[in-house]
Protein backbone atom coordinates (compact mmCIF):
# COMPACT_ATOMS: atom_id res chain seq x y z
CA UNK A 1 0.00 0.00 0.00
CA UNK A 2 1.25 3.47 -0.77
CA UNK A 3 2.14 5.46 2.34
CA UNK A 4 1.78 8.83 0.78
CA UNK A 5 0.82 11.74 3.02
CA UNK A 6 -1.74 12.72 0.38
CA UNK A 7 -3.60 9.44 0.73
CA UNK A 8 -4.31 8.80 4.40
CA UNK A 9 -7.07 6.39 5.28
CA UNK A 10 -10.12 7.61 7.11
CA UNK A 11 -9.17 5.56 10.15
CA UNK A 12 -6.10 7.76 10.60
CA UNK A 13 -8.12 10.84 11.51
CA UNK A 14 -5.89 12.35 14.16
CA UNK A 15 -4.96 15.92 15.00
CA UNK A 16 -1.68 15.34 13.18
CA UNK A 17 -3.51 14.25 10.08
CA UNK A 18 -5.68 17.36 10.33
CA UNK A 19 -2.55 19.49 10.43
CA UNK A 20 -1.15 17.50 7.52
CA UNK A 21 -4.24 18.35 5.52
CA UNK A 22 -3.93 22.03 6.37
CA UNK A 23 -0.26 21.91 5.49
CA UNK A 24 -1.03 20.38 2.10
CA UNK A 25 -3.61 23.10 1.43
CA UNK A 26 -1.21 25.77 2.67
CA UNK A 27 1.55 24.59 0.36
CA UNK A 28 -0.47 24.39 -2.81
CA UNK A 29 1.43 26.15 -5.58
CA UNK A 30 0.22 29.52 -6.76
CA UNK A 31 -1.30 29.50 -10.25
CA UNK A 32 0.92 30.22 -13.22
CA UNK A 33 1.35 33.86 -14.17
CA UNK A 34 -0.06 35.22 -10.89
CA UNK A 35 2.69 37.82 -10.56
CA UNK A 36 2.14 39.03 -14.14
CA UNK A 37 -1.57 39.45 -13.54
CA UNK A 38 -0.95 41.40 -10.34
CA UNK A 39 1.54 43.62 -12.22
CA UNK A 40 -1.08 44.21 -14.92
CA UNK A 41 -3.70 45.22 -12.35
CA UNK A 42 -1.28 47.62 -10.70
CA UNK A 43 -0.30 49.14 -14.04
CA UNK A 44 -3.95 49.72 -14.90
CA UNK A 45 -4.58 51.43 -11.57
CA UNK A 46 -5.03 55.15 -12.19
CA UNK A 47 -2.46 57.45 -10.67
CA UNK A 48 -5.30 59.37 -9.07
CA UNK A 49 -5.47 56.72 -6.39
CA UNK A 50 -2.26 58.09 -4.95
CA UNK A 51 -2.62 60.22 -1.85
CA UNK A 52 -1.38 63.72 -2.64
CA UNK A 53 1.67 64.69 -0.62
CA UNK A 54 1.59 67.77 1.58
CA UNK A 55 3.43 70.81 0.24
CA UNK A 56 6.78 71.09 1.99
CA UNK A 57 5.77 74.32 3.76
CA UNK A 58 2.66 72.66 5.18
CA UNK A 59 4.29 69.45 6.35
CA UNK A 60 3.44 68.71 9.97
CA UNK A 61 7.14 68.27 10.75
CA UNK A 62 8.05 71.84 9.77
CA UNK A 63 8.70 74.39 12.54
CA UNK A 64 6.40 76.89 10.93
CA UNK A 65 3.48 74.46 11.13
CA UNK A 66 4.29 73.60 14.73
CA UNK A 67 4.34 77.25 15.73
CA UNK A 68 1.05 77.85 13.94
CA UNK A 69 -0.53 74.82 15.62
CA UNK A 70 0.67 75.95 19.06
CA UNK A 71 -0.66 79.46 18.44
CA UNK A 72 -4.01 78.04 17.34
CA UNK A 73 -4.26 75.95 20.51
CA UNK A 74 -3.40 78.95 22.72
CA UNK A 75 -5.89 81.12 20.85
CA UNK A 76 -8.64 78.51 21.22
CA UNK A 77 -8.05 78.11 24.96
CA UNK A 78 -7.80 81.86 25.62
CA UNK A 79 -10.86 82.59 23.48
CA UNK A 80 -12.86 79.91 25.23
CA UNK A 81 -11.89 81.28 28.65
CA UNK A 82 -12.76 84.82 27.66
CA UNK A 83 -16.11 83.68 26.26
CA UNK A 84 -16.98 81.96 29.50
CA UNK A 85 -15.82 84.97 31.55
CA UNK A 86 -17.99 87.43 29.62
CA UNK A 87 -21.12 85.27 29.63
CA UNK A 88 -21.22 84.12 33.24
CA UNK A 89 -22.91 86.61 35.66
CA UNK A 90 -21.24 87.28 39.01
CA UNK A 91 -22.90 85.81 42.08
CA UNK A 92 -25.61 87.94 43.65
CA UNK A 93 -25.79 88.08 47.46
CA UNK A 94 -28.61 85.93 48.82
CA UNK A 95 -31.53 87.71 50.46
CA UNK A 96 -32.03 85.13 53.16
CA UNK A 97 -29.11 84.03 55.19
CA UNK A 98 -29.12 80.35 55.89
CA UNK A 99 -26.91 79.13 58.61
CA UNK A 100 -25.21 75.93 57.71
CA UNK A 101 -26.17 73.06 59.90
CA UNK A 102 -23.35 71.14 61.37
CA UNK A 103 -24.00 67.42 61.46
CA UNK A 104 -23.53 65.49 64.66
CA UNK A 105 -20.17 63.74 65.00
CA UNK A 106 -21.84 60.36 64.47
CA UNK A 107 -23.07 61.41 61.06
CA UNK A 108 -26.69 61.89 62.14
CA UNK A 109 -28.45 65.21 62.50
CA UNK A 110 -31.55 66.26 64.34
CA UNK A 111 -33.09 67.54 61.11
CA UNK A 112 -33.69 70.86 62.86
CA UNK A 113 -36.03 69.40 65.47
CA UNK A 114 -36.13 71.25 68.84
CA UNK A 115 -37.48 69.51 71.90
CA UNK A 116 -40.07 71.57 73.75
CA UNK A 117 -41.09 70.02 77.13
CA UNK A 118 -44.76 69.93 77.99
CA UNK A 119 -45.53 72.53 80.57
CA UNK A 120 -48.36 72.32 83.07
CA UNK A 121 -49.63 75.20 85.16
CA UNK A 122 -47.91 75.14 88.51
CA UNK A 123 -49.73 75.09 91.91
CA UNK A 124 -51.00 78.40 93.09
CA UNK A 125 -49.69 79.00 96.63
CA UNK A 126 -51.67 81.36 98.89
CA UNK A 127 -49.83 84.61 99.52
CA UNK A 128 -49.22 85.37 103.24
CA UNK A 129 -51.05 88.46 104.44
CA UNK A 130 -48.88 90.80 106.60
CA UNK A 131 -50.29 93.47 108.83
CA UNK A 132 -49.15 97.08 108.42
CA UNK A 133 -48.25 97.43 112.16
CA UNK A 134 -45.86 94.49 112.04
CA UNK A 135 -44.05 96.04 109.19
CA UNK A 136 -43.49 99.27 111.09
CA UNK A 137 -42.46 97.57 114.42
CA UNK A 138 -39.64 95.54 113.05
CA UNK A 139 -37.39 97.41 110.71
CA UNK A 140 -35.56 95.15 108.36
CA UNK A 141 -31.86 94.67 108.33
CA UNK A 142 -30.54 96.36 105.24
CA UNK A 143 -28.26 93.56 104.33
CA UNK A 144 -30.18 90.37 105.12
CA UNK A 145 -33.70 91.67 104.89
CA UNK A 146 -34.64 90.00 108.25
CA UNK A 147 -36.18 91.93 111.15
CA UNK A 148 -33.37 93.31 113.30
CA UNK A 149 -33.10 92.24 116.93
CA UNK A 150 -33.25 94.96 119.57
CA UNK A 151 -30.46 94.68 122.22
CA UNK B 1 14.11 75.11 -20.23
CA UNK B 2 15.27 74.20 -16.76
CA UNK B 3 13.61 71.38 -14.86
CA UNK B 4 13.14 72.16 -11.16
CA UNK B 5 14.88 69.91 -8.63
CA UNK B 6 11.62 69.06 -6.89
CA UNK B 7 10.18 67.58 -10.11
CA UNK B 8 13.29 65.44 -10.61
CA UNK B 9 13.17 64.24 -7.01
CA UNK B 10 9.48 63.46 -7.31
CA UNK B 11 10.03 61.42 -10.48
CA UNK B 12 12.98 59.54 -8.95
CA UNK B 13 11.00 58.90 -5.80
CA UNK B 14 8.06 57.54 -7.81
CA UNK B 15 10.33 55.30 -9.85
CA UNK B 16 11.94 53.91 -6.68
CA UNK B 17 8.53 53.22 -5.21
CA UNK B 18 7.46 51.41 -8.38
CA UNK B 19 10.58 49.24 -8.30
CA UNK B 20 10.08 48.38 -4.63
CA UNK B 21 6.44 47.52 -5.27
CA UNK B 22 7.18 45.23 -8.20
CA UNK B 23 9.85 43.51 -6.10
CA UNK B 24 7.23 42.90 -3.40
CA UNK B 25 4.84 41.46 -5.98
CA UNK B 26 7.49 39.09 -7.36
CA UNK B 27 8.62 38.00 -3.91
CA UNK B 28 5.40 37.59 -1.97
CA UNK B 29 2.54 36.97 -4.43
CA UNK B 30 2.82 33.21 -4.02
CA UNK B 31 2.83 33.31 -0.22
CA UNK B 32 -0.11 35.69 -0.16
CA UNK B 33 -2.02 33.48 -2.57
CA UNK B 34 -1.49 30.44 -0.35
CA UNK B 35 -2.67 32.34 2.73
CA UNK B 36 -5.74 33.53 0.87
CA UNK B 37 -6.44 30.09 -0.57
CA UNK B 38 -6.17 28.39 2.83
CA UNK B 39 -9.09 30.50 4.06
CA UNK B 40 -11.22 30.95 0.96
CA UNK B 41 -10.30 27.66 -0.74
CA UNK B 42 -11.27 29.05 -4.08
CA UNK B 43 -8.51 29.85 -6.63
CA UNK B 44 -10.26 32.82 -8.24
CA UNK B 45 -11.23 34.41 -4.93
CA UNK B 46 -7.71 33.89 -3.57
CA UNK B 47 -6.19 35.62 -6.61
CA UNK B 48 -8.64 38.50 -6.27
CA UNK B 49 -7.63 38.86 -2.63
CA UNK B 50 -3.94 39.03 -3.58
CA UNK B 51 -4.63 41.73 -6.16
CA UNK B 52 -6.70 43.71 -3.68
CA UNK B 53 -3.90 43.44 -1.12
CA UNK B 54 -1.40 44.96 -3.55
CA UNK B 55 -3.87 47.66 -4.52
CA UNK B 56 -4.06 48.61 -0.85
CA UNK B 57 -0.28 48.70 -0.76
CA UNK B 58 -0.30 51.10 -3.73
CA UNK B 59 -2.79 53.31 -1.92
CA UNK B 60 -0.53 53.47 1.14
CA UNK B 61 2.85 53.32 -0.58
CA UNK B 62 4.01 56.42 1.25
CA UNK B 63 4.20 54.32 4.42
CA UNK B 64 6.18 51.55 2.69
CA UNK B 65 9.48 52.78 4.07
CA UNK B 66 8.19 52.68 7.65
CA UNK B 67 7.33 48.98 7.48
CA UNK B 68 9.84 46.76 9.23
CA UNK B 69 8.79 43.30 8.05
CA UNK B 70 7.14 43.49 4.64
CA UNK B 71 6.21 39.81 4.56
CA UNK B 72 4.25 39.87 7.83
CA UNK B 73 2.76 43.24 6.91
CA UNK B 74 1.51 41.90 3.55
CA UNK B 75 0.20 38.67 5.08
CA UNK B 76 -1.69 40.74 7.63
CA UNK B 77 -3.26 42.81 4.86
CA UNK B 78 -4.33 39.79 2.83
CA UNK B 79 -5.50 38.02 6.00
CA UNK B 80 -7.85 40.89 6.83
CA UNK B 81 -9.12 40.94 3.25
CA UNK B 82 -9.91 37.21 3.15
CA UNK B 83 -11.56 37.23 6.56
CA UNK B 84 -13.72 40.13 5.47
CA UNK B 85 -14.66 38.36 2.24
CA UNK B 86 -15.43 35.12 4.03
CA UNK B 87 -17.59 36.94 6.57
CA UNK B 88 -19.53 38.64 3.81
CA UNK B 89 -19.94 35.55 1.63
CA UNK B 90 -20.87 33.22 4.52
CA UNK B 91 -20.66 30.27 2.15
CA UNK B 92 -18.82 27.03 2.58
CA UNK B 93 -15.46 26.92 0.87
CA UNK B 94 -15.51 25.38 -2.55
CA UNK B 95 -13.01 22.68 -1.60
CA UNK B 96 -15.42 21.07 0.83
CA UNK B 97 -16.58 19.50 -2.38
CA UNK B 98 -14.63 16.23 -2.66
CA UNK B 99 -14.36 16.34 -6.45
CA UNK B 100 -12.89 19.84 -6.33
CA UNK B 101 -10.35 18.75 -3.70
CA UNK B 102 -9.35 15.77 -5.80
CA UNK B 103 -8.74 18.14 -8.68
CA UNK B 104 -6.70 20.64 -6.67
CA UNK B 105 -4.55 18.42 -4.44
CA UNK B 106 -1.34 16.93 -5.82
CA UNK B 107 -1.83 13.32 -6.88
CA UNK B 108 1.39 12.15 -8.47
CA UNK B 109 1.93 8.41 -8.17
CA UNK B 110 -1.56 7.69 -6.86
CA UNK B 111 -4.29 5.60 -8.40
CA UNK B 112 -7.68 7.10 -9.09
CA UNK B 113 -9.13 5.29 -6.07
CA UNK B 114 -6.42 6.58 -3.77
CA UNK B 115 -6.90 10.08 -5.01
CA UNK B 116 -10.63 9.83 -4.34
CA UNK B 117 -10.04 8.40 -0.83
CA UNK B 118 -7.50 11.12 -0.03
CA UNK B 119 -9.84 13.84 -1.27
CA UNK B 120 -12.63 12.41 0.86
CA UNK B 121 -10.39 12.34 3.92
CA UNK B 122 -9.14 15.89 3.39
CA UNK B 123 -12.67 17.16 2.82
CA UNK B 124 -13.74 15.53 6.08
CA UNK B 125 -10.83 17.08 7.99
CA UNK B 126 -11.43 20.51 6.49
CA UNK B 127 -15.11 20.29 7.43
CA UNK B 128 -14.03 19.58 11.02
CA UNK B 129 -11.65 22.56 10.92
CA UNK B 130 -14.54 24.75 9.82
CA UNK B 131 -16.44 23.72 12.95
CA UNK B 132 -13.72 25.08 15.26
CA UNK B 133 -14.25 28.42 17.01
CA UNK B 134 -12.91 31.32 14.97
CA UNK B 135 -9.92 32.16 17.17
CA UNK B 136 -8.67 28.60 17.33
CA UNK B 137 -9.33 27.98 13.64
CA UNK B 138 -7.35 31.06 12.61
CA UNK B 139 -4.29 30.03 14.58
CA UNK B 140 -4.50 26.46 13.33
CA UNK B 141 -4.72 27.57 9.70
CA UNK B 142 -1.80 29.98 10.03
CA UNK B 143 0.31 27.43 11.89
CA UNK B 144 0.17 25.24 8.79
CA UNK B 145 2.43 27.72 7.01
CA UNK B 146 5.95 26.54 7.65
CA UNK B 147 7.25 29.98 6.70
CA UNK B 148 5.40 31.62 9.62
CA UNK B 149 6.81 31.40 13.14
CA UNK B 150 4.60 31.78 16.22
CA UNK B 151 5.93 35.33 16.65
CA UNK B 152 4.88 36.16 13.10
CA UNK B 153 1.47 34.52 13.58
CA UNK B 154 1.05 36.68 16.67
CA UNK B 155 1.95 39.77 14.63
CA UNK B 156 -0.53 38.85 11.89
CA UNK B 157 -3.36 38.27 14.36
CA UNK B 158 -2.41 41.14 16.65
CA UNK B 159 -2.14 38.97 19.76
CA UNK B 160 0.68 37.81 22.01
CA UNK B 161 2.85 34.81 21.31
CA UNK B 162 1.60 33.03 24.43
CA UNK B 163 -1.97 33.49 23.20
CA UNK B 164 -0.97 31.86 19.92
CA UNK B 165 0.41 28.86 21.78
CA UNK B 166 -2.61 28.46 24.04
CA UNK B 167 -5.04 28.81 21.15
CA UNK B 168 -3.08 26.28 19.14
CA UNK B 169 -3.20 23.86 22.07
CA UNK B 170 -6.97 24.29 22.39
CA UNK B 171 -7.42 23.94 18.62
CA UNK B 172 -5.53 20.64 18.58
CA UNK B 173 -7.62 19.29 21.45
CA UNK B 174 -10.84 20.39 19.83
CA UNK B 175 -9.99 18.95 16.43
CA UNK B 176 -9.00 15.67 18.09
CA UNK B 177 -12.38 15.57 19.80
CA UNK B 178 -14.22 16.33 16.58
CA UNK B 179 -12.34 13.69 14.62
CA UNK B 180 -12.89 11.11 17.39
CA UNK B 181 -16.57 11.90 17.49
CA UNK B 182 -17.02 11.46 13.75
CA UNK B 183 -14.92 8.27 13.75
CA UNK B 184 -16.98 6.71 16.54
CA UNK B 185 -20.26 7.66 14.97
CA UNK B 186 -19.37 5.75 11.79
Amino acid sequence: MTTNSHSPSLSASTPESAEDTLRIVANLPAPEGLEERVHDVLRRTPRLARVLPWPSALKPQSNWMRTAAAAAIVFAIAGGGWGVYTRVEPNRPARVLFMPRVAAPGGFSGAGAIRTPETVPGPAAPQPVQSKTAKKAAPKNKITGQPSVQK
Amino acid sequence: MEIPDSAVNEEAHRRAEGTALSALVDQYSGALYRVAYSVLRNPADAEDAVQEAFLRVVRHRDTLNDVRDHRVWLIRIVWNIVLDRKRRAKTRPETDDVAELARVLPSTGLSAEEVAAAAQHHAHVLACVEKLPTKEREVLVLSAFEELSSVEIAAVLGITESSVRSRLFRARNLIAGLLDHTRNSK
